[in-house]
């Protein structure tokens, strides 16, 4: 056992480097096939504005919510809001911070899910 | 190293893999965050690219629908923007967007990349902040709103290379320029269909066709125009060899100055 147990040893060490060496050099991690939830910010945050400058011409809200939905299982009007956040932050210019916010204030204005409504 | 010496290193070996296996896959999988564009799955990359459509038709802006589509390294932009077009409309799914879509490749088409357009419209990464360019109020190219579209020439086409007969419809301008994206209906006794210029631009920007059936009737008007195009039908044409095939039509239409 004592002599087997430093080459069983040595044979994982050998291993795990093998396996390493595949993954990080010869076959790394390909991205492909992702879904929009998984974007950096600042595409979604252009995603985000495109459906906003979408949005100011067909004033669709429904298609709107719908594009939105690709970001994640939040409320399309978090979406927004985090789009403005970032836009702030990378001071975007004035007609895209309006487009943006107009967005987020029509979606606001819709009912939350569960939310009762007033006869 | 002695035979069971080997064994060990081995056996070792494969229990290292199993175990790094192990963990990058069970315990750590991989997360797929901060991701661009080009990554996306195939139906996500077709919404994407009708919403940075949908995003030029509202705004007309193409130096920033241009940038957005340079997110896509391997995109042919005006021949695949119009692909898309063409397979929305056929699954029936938003007419605005295959407009939006057909309107963008014929744009591209028509105003090559200059030098200033690659000027960035994109957010910034993260880390080098970049002011945005705003939208510009560049006025959309044609269709013209107001001016009507009117029939100016109709004629049977001859023309042996064609593999169908088609209704072949040409939109020009008031200064015969070519029109994209204009909407064509076409109805016959069982059914009705449509299409838009600007499609195949290779054929022309304000080019769009239909295969017409044997022995069917088709009527045909713009979207935009009450005018109908009526008794549209395939008829015989002769080649060199004095073999027959069908024959097309050719209907161009001209906005009114």
């Amino acid at each position: 056992m004592s002599t087997h147990l430093p080459r069983l040893l040595l044979g994982v060490l050998v291993g795990a480097f093998i396996a390493l060496v595949y993954g990080w050099l010869i076959r790394p991690v390909e991205y492909v096939d992702t879904s929009p939830d998984s974007l950096r910010i600042d595409f979604r945050t252009d995603y985000v504005l495109m459906v906003a400058e979408s949005y100011a011409s067909d004033k669709n809200l429904n298609l709107a919510q719908f594009r939105l939905a690709a970001l994640g299982p939040q409320p399309p009007d978090v979406y927004a809001t985090q789009a403005i956040d970032y836009a702030l932050e990378q001071s975007f210019s004035r007609s895209d911070l309006e487009l943006l916010n107009q967005l987020a204030i029509d979606l606001r204005a819709l009912p939350r899910p569960g939310e009762i409504q007033a006869p | 190293m002695s035979r069971p010496g080997w064994i060990s290193f081995l056996i070792g070996i494969a229990l290292g893999m199993a175990g790094g296996l192990y963990y990058s896959w069970i315990l750590s999988p991989v997360e797929y965050v901060d991701t661009a564009p080009d990554s996306l799955r195939a139906d996500f990359r077709a919404d994407y690219l009708a919403l940075i459509a949908s995003a030029y038709a509202s705004t007309g802006d193409l130096v920033r629908a241009r940038t957005r589509l340079a997110l896509f390294p391997e995109l042919d932009p005006s021949s695949e923007l119009a692909a898309l077009a063409q397979q929305r409309l056929a699954a029936g799914l938003g007419q605005a967007e295959a407009s939006a879509l057909a309107q963008l490749a014929a744009d591209l088409d028509r105003q090559p990349q200059s030098p200033a357009s690659t000027a960035t419209g994109l957010p910034s990464s993260p880390t080098t902040p970049t002011t945005r360019p705003s939208p510009s109020s560049t006025p959309r190219p044609t269709p013209t709103p107001g001016a009507p579209f009117s029939l100016a020439s109709q004629e049977q086409v001859c023309d042996p290379r064609l593999s169908a007969p088609l209704i072949q419809v040409e939109v020009a301008d008031a200064a015969s320029g070519p029109v994209p994206g204009v909407e064509v209906i076409v109805v016959w006794d069982a059914g009705q269909d449509h299409f838009f210029t600007g499609l195949k631009p290779e054929l022309g920007l304000g080019y769009g066709d239909f295969s017409m059936a044997e022995g069917v009737s088709y009527t045909l008007r713009l979207a935009e125009s009450a005018q109908l195009v009526t008794d549209l039908t395939t008829h015989p044409c002769e080649d060199e060899d004095g073999s027959t095939y069908l024959g097309s039509w050719l209907l161009v239409f001209r906005q009114s100055p």
